[in-house]
């Protein structure tokens, strides 16, 4: 197992709206905001990229001293089921933003795939209010079972 | 590590410019500046003082294209080690900047400019320069070395002089290149780096250096031709060194010697970037990169490393391709310098990579990783522990605050503010949004506080007191409710030791707390005015209090309305269709869309004291001491009056701030200056308005009101306000004191107002109008005094007299007077709204004659004074029961009344007799031929703890038929009723026949429809018409009576008895309102020539009476004539069975019998008459009286054929019912003659 530091999903205006410190990333006192801060940084290159590659998981796209982050970029396309396409366009275009210290390209993989399904899910709740932060524990209590699971 | 290094850093020329003596430092930059133009020297320009004292070793020196590179360093820098590898690190050239004036002695200058180029010990070209120097030391004809006076003149002319200086520099340094390249060539010189090996070298690695010393040589050859400016022999020379370099591995060189052929690369293609020359560079500063990491030898890592040359090359080949198009190759590159920067040795060096890649990042446009690596380079200065570091960390910080959306409001001013204002309200939405967005955005909330944390440590560790109070005021304002209340107060006191030492008055561009929010604004201070739309809601409440504690505690407010009201100069009444401009940014009767464009404008008055109110909040956990706190007026026409407010902890208050404008024009009112936490503040209240539209949105972390327990409001966003010049100001008491007037029901009383000019125009117009409820209360109003007052001088008052007649409590409200009254407390309490109010518009002169023709909207305004009559009506005299008393009094046949004074509509006669008093108020009743006395009784309770008295008068009225137009009263003497407190009593008062002339038609239609659908759909209208008729009546009745009551020494009043005749009279209407179909009456017919009939008939009133003793009397024993007289009161004609008797006191039939005493001759009964309408007839007969005495005659009649009015009219339940008619008794007393 992988030690990471933090998970981030932001949404389409750069907001985060889901943050969960998973791994066992040793924490020093003095950087305890260093993720946060490495992860908000990295949106601006994020942000150039998802406009070039139609790839969807971004792998170590940036990097401070040891940690490493990988982007998963939920496409536009996935979702246009059920509702005007412009409204999908703006809330499904989320970015998951894992800041990790080391390179297990499958595991994160797989996380960011079951996390992806996991925000349909909390998408697709009616009471949810699409841009907002998240604040289900049960998406929470997912979300570090998977990063258990996988990284 | 060097910052700011480019691939062009290669082939510049570095200078060490350095202060000479005393320069003040604003000089020092001023030269230093007038030197940085120079940095070009094109070599065509040096050829005059260029000398060639041998052949040039530069053989393709550009003569016409090339030009020399000067790097100039204020201050100089101590020599690197790195020197030899690449020359251009070497100071080559110093230049002393010496300002004369502070420097007099030109020796001592030289001999520490001499001192002061000691430790450049590779400068080639020394010079000192000295501006301004005084006449003796121009005059100083010693020639001193190096030393260049420059003649006082003109920045133009010592710029020139200065140009011509540095030719002469660039000049020297190139023939100084040519003999270090000469010397270096013939002789050969030993280079070295710290890379080499210090230890003793082996005979190998001496072989091996050797080997070396020729491609080093080349190299820095090479270099030297960079610096002179000639690419071309550059090249030739790197090509050869890095041919030597690559046989004996030294790749160090080898990567220096690649550098420099890049450099001469792109010197020589200068201004033709092609993709070519990107390519080609790109290709070889790999190779640089790489042969740098090759060099990498492990031995002596601890001491030195050739990382930062490769960090360095990297950073150049970044600088070299920052570009949008290359974004990703650049990005690369500078994550891999950050990633190498870890492994610097030198603090200062990883300082001056993540300076650099910040800077790279900043140009690239990311500007979140460009402030990521400015916060990791103020971490870095936050761990040098000095107050430099610290100031510099601060900076650094500075830089990053837009990123992180932290910025000072002192940085965002210069930028967004002003042309954020220009737009205004009219395109809000989605400006504001992302406004909202940007300014409160929430989300990256940690981010923020760290940074903002980080400023605040370094301001308060670099000694700057205002940057740490603008960090934590914006830490606090911003993020409270992230913020712990610990955390809270450990801010509070981090504010205030900053203000402690800064000095007092200071201001700060971000504000700290308390929140303020703009909320209504009102010209006017008085409860009454409040709007009832705002007393509804819970803030008017609060409104409500603040109004009480203000005028209680701190303002003495006019209790007067002063409403502004558009004149209309044409039109008399100029106030009229002008609604008032009023005080209140709402009000109902401007329903449409007040809020659309969501300003209304506000009138404001110079010199008239305004008040503006504002809600304060403050979310934290301690209590915030405002110690200042006024409207802050940008136009500065206005003068605010400052107030302090103590807000406890999570509270919130409103306050009411106040000022006088003082010229005529515009009022802006941006927000609130704040003096808290020892500074001075601008709170706008764009900013709160816009937080609040954040938090309504969801957007932001809190709303600082309603966690203060502040119900939510609508926002309001500050009216336009314009200050007109002083108008008239109308002040109103009542004389005798404002309170309420206590009046009881009915009550008649006199009440003065006074009206005072507490303006200082003169006022020319005045009008008074009454609006509100029970304005019928007032009965009169003084217009004369007003008008004749007018103009009213600033100053002056008038008294203007009103008549006031209280108004009859109704059901609810009598209850709970008496329940006041018996619960022994005063009821006195003005119920709201039910008081009519005095309005008074009023306005001063028209102004110039001519402005007014030119410009209509230049009239100046008029106003509206509202004076509140505070009437407060109690009960009075309470009626418990009215009822109709009503007695009949049979007339004498062949007499007329004993008293005719009386008879209705006989006005001539009245003087006739004064007799008894009982005898006025009988009075005949012409319909029925009788003598009646009619009273109206009314009881009445007295449950107030006043004594009543009441008086009944008559106002007497001719008959209408009499054409007698005088009215005249006469009042009865009664004596008074006198009614003691909480006892009942009763009341006489007199009432006259009332009837309908005749049994109408109409009349008798409306009640047939009555009798034939009795529960039909018409019964209601005739009802109505019945009523409407009663109405009439009763009030032509009431019109005459009036009751009067007194109470004490100046009560007095009037009781409306309309009420109470109504109600006795309700039982019997048709009896009392409509006339018998028959009239029947006896007469004498012996004077019947002489004595008219006593039928009173409306037609036949001007009859009179003429009563004659001798004729009337009726003896015993005599055939005495008499006539029963018919009259039909119908319009139809009436045909009948008559028939008369006559009775004795016994009641006896005397006429018929065998005990008969009364013998008669002629028909008595079943005589048939026909009536025509509204005509009488006549049926004589005799009748011969035996025994004298008292008799009574009564006559009757069975109509026969009874049309449907006369059944309607007796009442008949079916239709074959015979209608029997009976007339009054008449009396008859016969005389004996014995």
């Amino acid at each position: 197992m992988t030690t990471a530091a933090c998970f981030i999903i932001a949404s389409r205006n750069d907001i985060p709206i889901y943050e969960a410190e998973v791994g066992s990333a040793a924490k020093r006192e003095d950087a305890a905001q260093l993720p946060q801060f490495i992860l908000q940084a990295a949106l601006d290159i994020v942000q150039d990229l998802a406009r070039t590659t139609s790839a969807m998981i971004l792998k170590t796209i940036d990097k401070f001293n040891d940690l490493v982050v990988s982007v998963h970029v939920t496409d536009d396309h996935i979702l246009n089921i059920s509702k005007p396409i412009h409204f999908l366009h703006f809330i499904i275009h989320a970015r998951f933003m894992l800041l990790h210290d080391s390179r297990s390209d499958d595991g994160i993989k797989s996380f960011f795939q079951e996390v992806h399904e996991l925000y349909i899910k909390s998408l697709l709740n009616p009471l949810y209010l699409p841009g907002s932060r998240i604040t289900s524990s049960h998406f929470d209590t997912k979300v570090s079972a998977l990063a258990r699971k996988y990284l | 590590m060097e910052p700011d290094v480019s691939i062009e850093t290669s082939c510049m020329i570095r200078i060490a410019v350095l202060p000479i003596g005393k320069v003040p430092p604003p000089l020092l930059r001023d030269y230093h500046s007038m030197l940085l133009p120079h940095h070009t020297i094109p070599l065509s320009t040096i050829s005059s003082f260029y000398t060639e004292h041998q052949k040039s070793p530069f053989a393709h020196q550009p003569w016409d294209t090339g030009s020399l590179q000067f790097k100039f360093l204020l201050g100089g820098s101590p020599p690197s080690p790195w020197e030899d590898f690449q020359p251009y690190r070497k100071f080559l050239s110093v230049i002393g900047i010496c300002h004369c004036p502070s420097s007099p002695d030109l020796d001592h200058v030289i001999d520490q400019f001499n001192a002061a180029c000691k430790i450049y010990t590779s400068a080639l070209v020394l010079r000192c320069f000295a501006f301004c120097p005084g006449d003796s030391q121009l005059d100083d004809g010693k020639k001193r070395e190096n030393l260049v006076l420059f003649p006082p003149a003109d920045r133009t002319m010592q710029e020139f002089h200065l140009h011509t200086m540095m030719q002469d520099i660039a000049a020297s340094l190139l023939m100084e290149f040519e003999k270090w390249v000469l010397q270096a060539e013939s002789s050969g010189t030993l280079l070295k780096t710290p890379l080499d090996s210090q230890a003793t070298l082996s005979s190998e690695e001496v072989i091996k250096a050797k080997k070396r010393r020729l491609a080093r040589a080349q190299k820095t050859i090479g270099d030297y031709c960079l610096l002179a400016g000639s690419p071309v022999d550059a090249n030739a020379h790197y090509t050869t060194a890095l041919e030597l370099a690559r046989l004996t591995a030294d790749y160090f060189w080898y990567a220096g010697a690649l550098e420099g052929s890049v450099c001469a690369i792109l010197v020589d293609q200068i201004g033709q970037k092609d993709t070519g020359v990107e390519d080609e560079v790109r290709y070889r500063y790999n190779n640089v990169i790489t042969h740098y990491r090759k060099s990498f030898i492990q031995d002596n890592v601890q001491r030195v490393s050739p990382i930062t040359f490769e960090l360095e090359a990297t950073l150049k080949l970044a600088r070299f391709l920052c570009r949008r198009k290359l974004i990703k190759e650049v990005v690369e590159l500078l994550t891999n310098a950050a990633d190498g920067a870890k492994s610097l040795i030198d603090a200062n060096d990883r300082l001056i990579v993540y300076v650099e890649i910040a800077r790279l990042f900043g140009t690239l446009g990311y500007q979140r990783k460009a402030a990521f690596f400015s916060r990791q380079v103020a971490q870095l200065y936050l761990q040098q522990e000095n107050r430099f570091a610290a100031t510099s960390a601060m900076q650094v910080l500075g830089m990053t605050t837009k990123a992180y959306r932290v910025q000072s409001r002192a940085s965002i001013a210069k930028h967004s503010i002003s042309n954020e204002t220009e737009p205004g309200h009219a395109d809000s939405g989605k400006l504001h949004h992302l406004l909202v967005v940007s300014l409160f955005e929430s989300q990256w909330s940690t981010l923020h506080m760290v940074v903002l944390r980080e400023i605040l440590l370094s301001a308060v560790r670099a000694g700057d007191p205002l940057a740490a109070w603008s960090a934590a005021a914006r830490l606090l304002r911003s993020y409270y409710p992230l913020i712990t209340p610990a955390g809270q107060n450990g801010l509070a006191s981090a504010l205030k030791s900053a203000a402690e030492r800064l000095p007092s008055g200071t201001r700060c561009a971000d504000p700290a707390l308390p929140f303020i929010r703009y909320m209504y604004l009102l010209i006017v201070n008085h409860e009454e005015t409040v709007d009832s739309h705002f007393l509804n809601t819970p803030v008017c409440k609060k409104v409500d209090i603040i109004f009480y504690e203000c005028r209680v505690y701190s303002f003495p407010l006019h209790p007067s309305q002063m409403d502004i009201v558009k004149r209309n100069p044409a039109r008399e009444d100029w106030w009229a269709g002008s609604a008032p401009s009023g005080p209140f940014i709402y009000t109902p009767f401007s329903k449409g869309e007040p809020t659309k464009n969501g300003k209304q404008d506000l009138v404001w008055i110079v010199g008239e004291p305004v008040q503006v109110f504002v809600e304060l909040a403050n979310p934290c956990g301690f209590d915030l001491k405002v110690d200042n706190i006024y409207l802050s007026v940008q136009s500065g026409n206005f003068d605010a009056f400052p107030l302090s407010v103590d807000l406890p902890t999570n509270s919130s208050e409103v306050i009411m701030l106040s000022g006088i404008p003082t010229s005529v024009g515009r009022v802006e009112i941006p927000g609130c200056t704040v003096h808290c936490f020892g500074v001075i503040t601008e709170h706008l209240f764009r900013d709160v308005h816009n937080l609040l539209l954040g938090a309504a949105q969801g957007l932001v972390l809190s709303d600082p009101f309603r966690c203060c327990g502040s119900p939510r409001l609508k926002n309001v966003s500050v009216p336009n306000i314009s200050v007109i010049p002083p108008l008239p100001l109308l002040v109103s008491h009542v004389v005798g004191g404002d309170g309420a007037i206590v009046l009881y029901e009915g009550e008649i009383r006199d009440v003065w107002i006074n009206l005072a000019n507490a303006g200082t125009t003169a006022v020319e117009q005045a009008h008074i109008s009454l609006s509100g409820k029970n304005q019928d209360s007032v009965i009169s109003i003084g217009y004369e005094k007003l008008k004749s007052a007018l103009p009213l001088k600033p100053g002056a008052e008038v008294t203007i007299p009103l008549t006031l007649k209280a108004w009859q409590l109704g059901l609810g409200e009598s209850d709970t007077a008496a329940g006041k009254g018996a619960s022994g407390s005063i009821g006195r309490t003005v119920k709201d709204g039910c008081c009519p109010s005095l309005l008074v518009h009023y306005a001063g002169s028209f102004g110039d004659a001519r402005d007014l023709e030119k410009n209509k909207t230049s009239v100046p305004p008029g106003r509206r004074l509202i004076v509140p009559l505070q009437i407060c009506v109690l009960q009075g005299l309470s009626f418990v029961k009215a009822r109709l008393l009503s007695m009949e009094i049979p007339a004498y046949v062949g007499k007329g009344p004993s008293n005719p004074a009386n008879v209705d509509g006989n006005p001539s006669n009245k003087a006739v007799g004064y007799g008894s008093k009982i005898e006025r108020l009988v009075k005949i009743d012409p319909f029925r031929g009788s003598w009646g006395l009619r009273f109206l009784e009314l009881e009445m309770s007295n449950p107030t703890d006043m004594v009543f008295e009441v008086s009944v008068s008559v106002l007497e009225k001719p008959s209408n038929e009499d054409n007698v137009s005088v009215d005249y009263a006469a009042e009865y003497g009664y004596p008074k009723t006198r009614i003691d407190r909480e006892y009942f009593s009763r009341v006489l008062i007199p009432l006259e026949h009332f009837k309908l002339p005749f049994l109408d038609d109409s009349f008798f239609s409306k009640d047939l429809q009555l009798d034939e659908s009795t529960s039909g759909k018409n019964s209601s209208l005739s009802e109505r018409n019945t009523k409407s008729e009663l109405n009439a009546s009763i009030k032509s009745l009431v019109s005459r009576i009036k009751v009067r009551w007194q109470s004490g020494q100046n009560s007095c009043g009037e009781l409306n008895i309309t009420d109470a005749i109504r109600v006795a009279l309700q039982s019997s209407i048709m009896d009392i309102l409509l006339p018998d179909p028959l009239t029947f009456s006896f007469r004498l017919a012996r004077n019947v020539s002489k004595n008219a009939a006593n039928l009173d008939s409306p037609k036949e009133s001007s009859i009179n009476i003429q009563p004659s003793m001798s004729n009337s009397s009726v003896i015993e024993h005599d055939m005495t004539p008499m006539e029963v007289l018919v009259r039909n009161n119908t319009k139809e004609t009436i045909k009948m069975n008559l028939s008369v008797t006559c009775r004795d006191v016994a009641g006896q039939n005397c006429v018929e019998g065998t005990k008969a005493t009364v013998l008669w001759a002629g028909v008595l009964s079943g005589i048939t008459i026909e009536v025509p309408p509204l005509e009488e007839s006549k049926h004589s007969f005799f009748l011969y009286f035996l025994v004298p005495g008292e008799y009574t005659m009564v006559a009757a009649a069975v109509i026969d054929d009874a049309n449907d009015v006369l059944r309607a009219r007796a009442k008949c339940e079916s239709p074959d019912e015979p209608i029997f008619c009976r007339g009054p008794p008449f009396h008859v007393r016969v005389i004996g003659t014995a």
